[in-house]
Order: structure tokens, then C-alpha cells, then sequence
């Protein structure tokens, strides 16, 4: 019966995997470190994973698991695995699947630390990083050779805001036995079905949608269960021993362990209650932020709106399908320079000037001078971040409230 | 005969004792979230009914915190 039931109230009444022993209808915060055992007998099967214990907060904790656990129920997955972040999600995962000699094909429309990452922290490890435009099929299968390990790609890229097909990106995927690795922090849970669409495995940063309102930082990755890991030549020996246990196996004995990028006990409860009210500030956030993009294509000032759900947008049509009509809470719009927008976000009253998404508060930011500074102009050129490009993260406030505070600052101009 | 399971050596009655038979003998906990090995080499829970173990067999129930339930 359970897997009928809607993501709410899945989030809402998962049960414990362990019961309470006081009926606590909040999974408690298990804030320590080492738990204790019997004999020295079960403290030895508990490290072999013959008995279902937690050993050390580092590797396994109850609150933790309790928040996995519901991740998984709401996902259908077939494993999950909370981490500190959606950065550690994603180099947890590619060193997992993938080492020196390897490659992975991924776009330059990324978010950019995690450009940063596969340029300056696994390239010199020895990872090859292979870029192409992911709507374009026919190169991307030339770039697929027997050291291929993923496809990496954001559902909705941030922030040029592109939409991939992925039913095609799929197939393409599972007639060459590699993986499709997706960023799924923008589409949220509730609304898109990556299992659906045939992502082998989701990361992303549960900071967002999930925390509740950026009350804690965090990620996830989510292992659908649909790839045979014997395809991967770095995991086959694991999947002879473990089968579709292979990537959690790896993970758990091994990277995630020793890397040590756990979810803290307390982030996890409060990921856990930010589960429970998901649904409803993911259709409020969408709603609003489908009225502030008309709002702003009526502006004169206003040069260009980008928002896949806008007719206007070219992934209007590919966004509606995938993404149930529900494409995120994030928009991007530009003015005439840097300068305007600089003028514009300084007069802004109620939107804050902070780098984050899926806050209950609606907050912007100018990405070409912050989350991009770093990248020379021609590579922000070829990364598609403008000067004269703002990314509006839309919240959960009254939409006319967010309305009026972007018609005044739009006054100064 | 004789098997081992989870370093235990247990003595079976019989030749008929299949993998889920084992799992229920052993009161396995969570056996959604459970990978069975045998000798080393892992056995899809489909299998679990027409997979018997025989002499000198050594059966491992393995737990990863946070996946399993075969899709």
C-alpha cells in the first residue's frame, strides 16, 4: 500500500526502521558518535555488515539513515546515501565510478563549482572531462569510448537554464552500458520521476528544496537500481559479490567512508521535517516564480526573460513534458550592463542579494561576478553567463509583495 | 550437514534448505535491505527460493545502511 500513497504524506508517515522507544513521531537527533554493543562478537559482524547496526556517526547514524530512508520511499529508489552536500555528492559518486584514464562526457552549461571541480580538482587526478552540447546527439555518441563511465548532465541547467531530453539521453546511455548521471537539484522530487525517464543516478543538493528553507546544507545520491554495475570495468568485480548492492557497497565500505563527507545528525532532522512541507513550497515557489517571469517580459527595461516555463523559452515544450509543468523556481533576466543590474539589486527591499535556491526567500544574485568570477570572459562566453545576466531564486513569499519590490528598483533605471 | 552463515557455523537438517528458508531460520532482520552471498558471489532475491545450500557452504547476509528491495 505504501508506494500508493502521495509524496507528502509518504514524507509525512514513513515509518521508523527501528521503533521508538518512546513513540516519538519525530525520528530524534541521535547526536553521537560511537554506539554500544553487547559483546565483541556483534561488534565485529556490525564492521563485516552481517548485523544492521550503526558502528560510527561517520559511516551510519539513525537520524541519518531515518532521512535516507524517507528519501527512498518518496523516490522508489533502490538506494540513497545522504551526504554533507551536493558537491560531496557528486565527487563522492565520479570517484566512485570512475578513475585516472577515464572519462566523462558533461556539458560547459554547469553550475560552476562543479565545473570547478571536474577542471581543477579531478583533471589533475587524471580524469578526462570530455564537453559537448548535450541536445546534440550525434557528437556526443562520437565522444563515447571504452573508457566512457557517465553522461553528466543538470535536468535544468544552472544558469542558462537549458533542458535536455533525456528519454534520448537514456537511450543513448543504455545502448552503450554507461551511466546517466543527473543534477537534479532544480526539478524537484515531488514533480519529476527520474526513474521514470531512466536516470541511473541522481545528485543533488538537498540545501535546497529539501532543507525547508537553506536551514542546513546538504546532499544526496539516489541510485535508481536500473544499471548493471558488471558494465562499469572499474566496479565489476564488486557487482560478482554484491549485484545492484554495488555502488552502495563501494560507497558505504569505502569512498563515502574514507572520504568522510557525512550528513551531520542534526542536518538530517532537519532535511527530514523539510520533507514534510516539500510539496507545498515547490508548487508555490513554481507559481510565483511563472508570474514574476510574465511580470518581467512585460517590462520595458527588462532585455531578455529566461524560464522554461514561458512559452517563450525554447525548452517550453520539453520542460512541460518532463518536468509535469512544474519547471523549478528559478529564472534568469538580463538588463543593458553589469552596472544596471548592479543599480537594480541595490535597491531591492524585500529580495535578498544571497547566492542560494529554493529559499523561502526569494534571493538574486549577478552569477557572472560571483559563482562564475573565477572563469576568464571567452570561458563564461562559452559557458553561456552574461554581464549583463541576474539569476532570481524565487521564494515562497505573497507574489505581488516580490512584484512591487522588483517594479520599484526597476524605477531607478 | 554443516554451513556457515555470518561466521557461525550451523549444522542443517536435511539437503532441502533453500536461501529464503535460511533467511527466515537465521530471523534475518530487514531482509529487504539484505544482499546474500553465497560463497562470495552474490544471489539475486529471485533466486532466494531455488538456490539450496549443500555441505561447506558459506552463506553471508550483508546489510548497506540505506538501500535495497530489488526494483
Amino acid at each position: 500500500m505504501t508506494n500508493k500513497l502521495g509524496f507528502s504524506t509518504k514524507a509525512i508517515h514513513s515509518k521508523f526502521i527501528k521503533k521508538d522507544p518512546h513513540g516519538a513521531l519525530h525520528m530524534p537527533v541521535y547526536d553521537s558518535v560511537a554506539f554500544e554493543y553487547e559483546s565483541a562478537e556483534d561488534l565485529e559482524l556490525s564492521f563485516q555488515g552481517k548485523k544492521p547496526n550503526h558502528i560510527y556517526s561517520r559511516i551510519t547514524n539513525p537520524t541519518v539513515e531515518n532521512f535516507e530512508q524517507k528519501i527512498k520511499k518518496i523516490t522508489d529508489a533502490f538506494g540513497v546515501i545522504a551526504l554533507s552536500s551536493g558537491m560531496a555528492a557528486i565527487s563522492n559518486l565520479i570517484i566512485t565510478i570512475a578513475g585516472s584514464g577515464d572519462n566523462i562526457i558533461t556539458t560547459k552549461h554547469l553550475f560552476g563549482n562543479t565545473y570547478s571541480l571536474f577542471e581543477r580538482t579531478l583533471k589533475p587526478w587524471g580524469l578526462e572531462v570530455k564537453y559537448s552540447d548535450l541536445t546534440e546527439l550525434e557528437n556526443l555518441e562520437k565522444l563515447i569510448d571504452n573508457k566512457t563511465k557517465m553522461i553528466f548532465f543538470e535536468t535544468i541547467t544552472n544558469p542558462q537554464l537549458e533542458v535536455a531530453d533525456i528519454n534520448a539521453l537514456s537511450k543513448l546511455t543504455k545502448d552503450n552500458n554507461i551511466l546517466l548521471v543527473a543534477d537534479t537539484t532544480i526539478t524537484p522530487l515531488c514533480f519529476f520521476n527520474a526513474k521514470e525517464l531512466g536516470i541511473d543516478i541522481e545528485v543533488l543538493s538537498s540545501t535546497k528544496y529539501i532543507s525547508g528553507g537553506g536551514t542546513s546544507v546538504g546532499g544526496l545520491i539516489i541510485d535508481n537500481g536500473l544499471f548493471d554495475w558488471q558494465n562499469n570495468e572499474k566496479l565489476a568485480k564488486d557487482a560478482k559479490k554484491y549485484g545492484p548492492f554495488t555502488l552502495l557497497s563501494k560507497l558505504r565500505t569505502e569512498s563515502y567512508r574514507n572520504l568522510g563527507a557525512c550528513l551531520s545528525p542534526h542536518s538530517a532532522y532537519l532535511q527530514s521535517l523539510g520533507l514534510e512541507t516539500f510539496a507545498l513550497r515547490v508548487d508555490k515557489s513554481c507559481i510565483n516564480t511563472l508570474t514574476i517571469a510574465q511580470f518581467l517580459e512585460s517590462q520595458k527595461k527588462v532585455k531578455t526573460v529566461n524560464y522554461p516555463g514561458l512559452k517563450s523559452s525554447p525548452y517550453y515544450k520539453i520542460a512541460k513534458k518532463q518536468f509535469n509543468n512544474l519547471p523549478g523556481a528559478l529564472l534568469t533576466f538580463d538588463l543593458s550592463s553589469k552596472k544596471e543590474c548592479f543599480q537594480f539589486m541595490n535597491r531591492l527591499k524585500i529580495i535578498k542579494r544571497a547566492t542560494n535556491l529554493n529559499d523561502n526567500k526569494t534571493l538574486i544574485i549577478h552569477p557572472a561576478s560571483t559563482i562564475f568570477c573565477e572563469y576568464a570572459p571567452e570561458l563564461k562566453a562559452q559557458m553561456g553567463v552574461r554581464e549583463t545576466t541576474m539569476r532570481l531564486a524565487v521564494g515562497i513569499e505573497d507574489t505581488e509583495d516580490i512584484i512591487s519590490d522588483i517594479k520599484q528598483a526597476l524605477e531607478v533605471l | 550437514m554443516k554451513i556457515k552463515v555470518n561466521n557461525e557455523l550451523q549444522e542443517i537438517a536435511g539437503n532441502n534448505l533453500n536461501i529464503a528458508d535460511l533467511l527466515a531460520k537465521n530471523k534475518v532482520e530487514v531482509p529487504d535491505m539484505v544482499s546474500v552471498q553465497l560463497n562470495g558471489e552474490f544471489i539475486k532475491k529471485e533466486s532466494f527460493e531455488t538456490t539450496f545450500v549443500k555441505e561447506n557452504d558459506e552463506v553471508d547476509f550483508l546489510y548497506f545502511m540505506g538501500g535495497g528491495k530489488l526494483s
